[in-house]
């Protein structure tokens, strides 16, 4: 069957961020660059051109997109100077969209108001829950040292009036638990759409059951390891991105998972496994995040050249997360209630809404689609392997 | 070992001097059994060069113009095939196998053509096996 | 008889001989030979050095024939003519053997090709045992030049040869000068008006005194030789005229390719699939519509329709490409919102401001697709009511791989270049050669682009092969620069070895009378022996391989020379025959 082409696609590609794509013609030195294409994914120049002619279908399930890490020599390579590392990162927004079956993800990635609007409107629900339900004590200002432990450092589940330390702890606990669960909730039905056009949708290819266990592996190896990044000639950036992404995940875990034990009122010595821990994400975090945003203003480095607006919100929304849980450490140790308080409620604030873009719809969510992409196009070489032994792709 | 035909190949200037250029020009490769001589017209080929040819030890004889319309001189290769049906009778007379006398109408654009015939013939003289003649007339003379 | 001493020069050519041939092995072995007083190699002999080489060892070593065995006499033997000549010795007194097009080019074994270089070496030594000197001859030349085709090349040679004062006439088969230049509307890729160029050459060729025009004219046969040709050809008002003329330029240009051979572009068939050359005239009225008179939302373009496929032409027609990528900037400005596609089988625009315009339409939103010449040739079909266009092109894409279809409501096939069909006709005429594709050979391709091998007479323009106007407008000029400097010198040269009649032993039998394609042999009444005019002789031969008691000599190809030459091949006495023989 033939596949309509759609000349009007690559324009409407344009508000995912791409620029400069219409110098491409297609002379595949971009594939020829590229060190992470394997035989059987062929990329940019594939992908580049499905876009062209505007095969939204193939785009979609497109699997080898995501084998790129946007290391940028395609672009450094590119005769006609058409970027293809900037339009394979706007594809892959494309992509991330077409997964999201809310269509809110579309709409994030094309218009920076609908984000915005969306961030505030749940920061203000988050402000006015706390105004309502968990009000500071007026003693915060009138008496201080009431929320002061033993130890000098701030009492951070006893600061609402009426509501034991346990039960504040456990409100928060249970909210983080609901924050989890829709956030997840909606990740997860958009990694089954993800199989669904990825794989499912083309009925001739068939999955042998058992390849879905044994693949898994290759999910777990690729989540944790990143060998593909590794691959790209910035080592540095590689390690970068690990200390990031295991910090960021060690406080997610922390967080949603274990908080009654993260967060609790005395103030452990600074070799405490939460202290520790909790230093670790945060240095981690830092460290990766000044280098990127340097280099998104100097703009010298390929993969940090062009920054969606989208990228910024997500570095801004991280900053200022990690700012505000610095300072409620800080305050807290510093005996200071209602600073502590008001730092707390501002996280708060800012990481809900953050959590909420970015998990499900956003640029976080490569996190996710990221290795099931990976165990997808595995999946898929399992059944090429098994049904065509000899399909060979013709042209990259 | 293996019989290595020696052939000696008349070609007129303007059309088969210049494709057999061109095979050379472009790199074909083919038998190394041949020995050219130039002529202005393939209508040049005297009876005689062919006959002392075969003589003096050759093993087959070809000859190549213009295409018929395109001679330079008219119609010298007219002349020539006049004298070619003319030769093959003559020297199947002397002994001589007729398919060791060959024309062929080759243009200065057809390279791979004469390329392809130089292969052909020398293949076609070497299943024939070397010529007598020379032989019969050391033998009689 | 004087002594004979033979100085033979083996050429390394660079690398190109001396790869294959032990070129220092042939000249040791040929110095063996009888006559042969020296025999040297050398890197490139037909260099200043090389040439100097001959030259000196003719003066030290008393010198009087010359071989050289390098690449092919039709690429230097006028060059080595020429170091003779300088030298003091007759040019005629040389001998060329191509080790070259015929030996290390063509051969892959070192040891065949060497004994095959010493085999013609042999027979070049042997054959210039009996060269005689020639002395060259002179015809005055006729000042005026015919010119045939009145297209860009015909206008460009005509007013530069008449502008010099010289006699130009110009025959067009058509009723208007002009060409394929004239029907179209601008050209790719610099968008100059073509009628503003062409349309004042035009009225300036008309006015012109030097210039004598004849439209709806053809050239049926020519006579003559070079420098001083005649024709004669019927005129519009069916006078018939002689012309006489001492050059001939044929600037005859181009046709096109037929579509309609090509079932799948239902050409003919579907009203609006056209021809490019259609398309010219659409831009030329301003108005860019389908056959219904509505604005065509998407437009198509389907490159190399006839070239560059082993159905129909094989070579590739050259300015197609530059041209499709000229009507989609002027599509996209004529209609903004129209979707454009060019499918194309390799993007081959060449030249000056082509890969520019190439890169300029690719980002005006123009969709480039990739077809197979041989598995994926596009396909057109009327759309059906709910495809929401006119037609549908199906092709197999092939940079994706994808099968796609293509909306269409207007196609425009960019239609090959062929040659004239009365090309064949006028070269048979003329005598001149052509290629498979019929259009004209020039006299080297490398060398001597615009002569051919009948001297006189010049080619340009797409008659040659396909090319544009600024390369047709070369071509001529360069023709022109060559007439005119001819006629400068007011004769030229004209073929010494001509055939010669020994009077003693011609018994006046009159073979060579009724064969001469020429008629250049007559019969002496009185003595009864046949005469030879030797300036209607042209050195073919053909005459001496009559004559029935070798009377007749076609001089430089004499029996004797070519028979030593056989000789020489087959010589014996060097070691080239072992496993040969």
């Amino acid at each position: 069957m033939a596949t309509r082409v759609d000349p009007n696609f690559m324009q409407s590609l344009e508000k995912f961020g791409v620029k400069d794509w219409k110098g491409c013609f297609h002379c595949g030195n971009c594939t020829a660059s590229c060190p992470l294409i394997e035989e059987e994914y062929q990329f940019p120049r594939k992908v580049i051109r499905q876009a062209q002619m505007g095969l939204k279908d193939r785009l979609e399930s497109n699997i080898d997109l995501w084998m790129c890490y946007f290391c940028g020599d395609c672009t450094k390579t590119c005769p006609r100077e058409a970027n293809p590392c900037e339009l394979m990162r706007s594809i892959r927004r494309y992509q991330i969209s077409a997964y999201d079956w809310t269509g809110l993800s579309k709409k994030f990635f094309t218009s920076q108001k609908w984000e915005l609007s969306f961030f505030f409107g749940i920061a203000i629900l988050i402000l006015i829950l706390f105004a309502i339900f968990l009000p500071p004590s007026p003693e915060l200002w009138t008496n201080p040292t009431r929320f002061i432990n033993e130890q000098g450092g701030v009492m951070i589940n006893n600061m609402v009036d009426g509501i034991s330390g346990e039960k504040f702890l456990y409100i928060i606990h249970y909210g983080d638990w609901i924050m989890a669960f829709v956030a997840g909730g909606l990740l997860i039905t958009n990694i089954l759409h993800m199989f669904y056009l990825t794989l499912w949708r083309d009925k001739s290819v068939q999955i042998p059951f058992y390849a879905y266990f044994t693949q898994l592996w290759k999910l777990i190896y690729h989540f944790a390891t990143q060998p593909k990044l590794r691959k790209c000639d910035d080592k540095l950036y590689w390690l970068g991105h690990m200390v990031f992404m295991t910090g960021y995940t060690i406080m997610f875990v922390l967080i949603v998972g274990m908080l009654p034990r993260f967060q609790i009122e005395e103030v452990v010595p600074w070799y405490n496994w939460q202290r520790i821990l909790g230093y670790y994400a945060t240095i981690g975090i830092i460290v990766f995040l000044i280098p990127v945003v340097i280099g998104r203003f100097r703009k010298n480095k390929c993969k940090l050249k062009y920054s969606h607006f989208t990228d910024w919100h997500f570095i801004i929304m991280l900053i200022l997360t990690t700012i505000s849980g610095i300072l409620i450490h800080i305050f807290r140790l510093a005996g200071m209630p209602v600073a502590t308080y008001f730092s707390y409620v501002i996280h708060l604030a800012i990481l809900v809404p953050m959590i909420m873009i970015e998990v499900p719809f956003s640029k976080w969510s490569h996190l996710a689609y990221r290795p099931f992409a990976i165990y997808i196009a595995a999946l898929k070489k399992a059944v090429v392997k098994k049904k065509q032994p000899e399909q060979v792709p013709v042209f990259a | 070992m293996n019989f290595e035909p020696t052939i000696i190949s008349f070609l007129c200037n303007w059309c088969s001097y210049t494709g057999a250029d061109l095979a050379g020009t472009a790199r074909m490769k083919y038998a190394p059994n041949i020995r050219i001589i130039r002529l202005m017209c393939s209508g040049r080929v005297d009876p005689t060069f062919v006959l002392e040819s075969f003589k003096k030890g050759a093993d087959g004889v070809l000859i190549c113009g213009c295409h018929p319309g395109d001679c330079h001189y008219h119609e010298g290769n007219y002349k020539c095939l006049r004298r070619y049906h003319f030769l093959k009778k003559y020297i199947t007379q002397l002994g001589i196998e007729p398919e060791r006398l060959h024309l062929e109408w080759i243009s200065a654009s057809e390279g791979k053509q004469f390329a392809e015939l130089i292969n052909s013939f020398t293949e076609t003289i070497r299943e024939l096996g070397p010529s007598k003649i020379k032989n019969v007339i050391e033998t009689y003379t | 008889m004087e002594e004979i001493r033979i100085g033979v020069y083996v050429c390394w050519c660079g690398t190109n001989i001396s790869k294959m041939v032990d070129v220092e092995d042939v000249a040791r072995e040929i110095e063996t030979l009888p006559y042969v007083v020296v025999a040297r190699d050398y890197k490139y002999m037909c260099s200043d050095p090389g040439q100097d080489l001959i030259i000196n060892d003719i003066k030290k070593h008393k010198l009087n024939r010359i071989v050289v065995s390098a690449c092919s006499p039709r690429i230097h033997e006028l060059t080595f003519r020429k170091a003779l000549e300088n030298a003091g010795l007759n040019p005629y007194m040389f001998e060329m053997a191509n080790i070259r097009e015929h030996v290390s080019w063509v051969h892959t074994s070192r040891e065949d090709a060497t004994k095959k270089a010493k085999a013609l070496v042999a027979g070049a030594v042997s054959r210039v045992r009996w060269h005689n000197s020639l002395d060259k001859r002179f015809v005055e030349i006729n000042p005026a030049t015919l010119i045939i085709g009145g297209g860009i090349s015909g206008i460009s040679a005509a007013l530069e040869i008449a502008d010099s004062g010289k006699q130009v006439y110009l025959i067009e088969k058509t009723g208007q000068l002009g060409g394929f230049a004239a029907k179209i509307d601008l050209s790719s890729p610099f968008m100059y008006s073509a009628p503003q160029m062409i349309n004042p050459k035009i009225d300036k060729i008309f006015k012109h005194p030097q210039i004598t025009v004849f439209l709806n004219t053809q050239v049926e046969e020519m006579s003559g030789y070079y420098g001083n040709f005649t024709t004669k050809i019927k005129t519009e008002e069916d006078h018939e005229v002689e012309l006489k003329f001492g050059n001939i330029i044929l600037a005859i240009g181009l046709s096109t390719f037929d579509p309609s051979v090509i079932e799948n572009y239902k050409y003919g068939k579907i009203p609006d699939v056209i021809t490019s050359l259609e398309f010219e005239q659409y831009l030329i009225s301003g108005k860019i519509l389908r056959k219904d008179g509505s604005v065509p939302k998407n437009v198509a373009i389907i490159h190399c329709v006839g070239s560059r496929n082993s159905n129909y032409h094989d070579y590739c027609s050259r300015l197609c490409c530059k041209n499709a990528l000229k009507y989609s900037n002027l599509i996209r400005a004529a209609i903004p919102d129209a979707n454009i596609f060019e499918l194309y089988s390799d993007m081959r625009a060449m030249g000056d401001g082509c890969e520019e315009l190439y890169s300029a339409t690719s980002r005006k939103n123009v969709m480039f697709l990739m077809f197979d010449q041989k598995n994926g040739m596009p396909d057109i079909r009327e759309a059906s009511s709910d495809d929401n266009c006119k037609m549908v092109i199906e092709m197999d894409e092939k940079l994706s791989g994808e099968r796609v279809e293509i909306p269409a409501d207007l196609v425009i096939l960019m239609v090959a270049i062929e040659a004239q069909k009365e090309a064949k006709k006028l070269a048979q005429a003329i005598g001149i050669s052509m290629c498979g594709n019929q259009f004209f050979i020039e006299r080297h391709p490398k060398l001597d682009p615009v002569a051919t091998t009948t001297d006189g007479v010049y080619i340009v323009g797409s008659c040659q092969a396909p090319k544009g106007i600024p390369h047709s407008v070369a071509q001529a000029r360069a023709a022109t620069a060559r007439i005119l400097a001819r006629i400068n010198v007011g004769h030229v040269e004209v073929e010494a070895a001509t055939a010669k009649v020994n009077e003693d032993i011609c018994c006046g039998c009159q073979t060579c009378i009724s064969i001469c394609p020429y008629s250049a042999i007559s019969l002496d009444e009185e003595k009864q022996v046949s005469v030879v005019n030797e300036v209607l002789c042209k050195g073919c031969g053909t005459c001496c391989s009559a004559c029935p008691n070798g009377a007749i000599r076609a001089q430089h190809f004499t029996d004797t020379q070519i028979l030593s030459q056989i000789d020489g091949l087959l010589e014996k006495s060097l070691q080239l025959q072992e496993g040969l023989l």
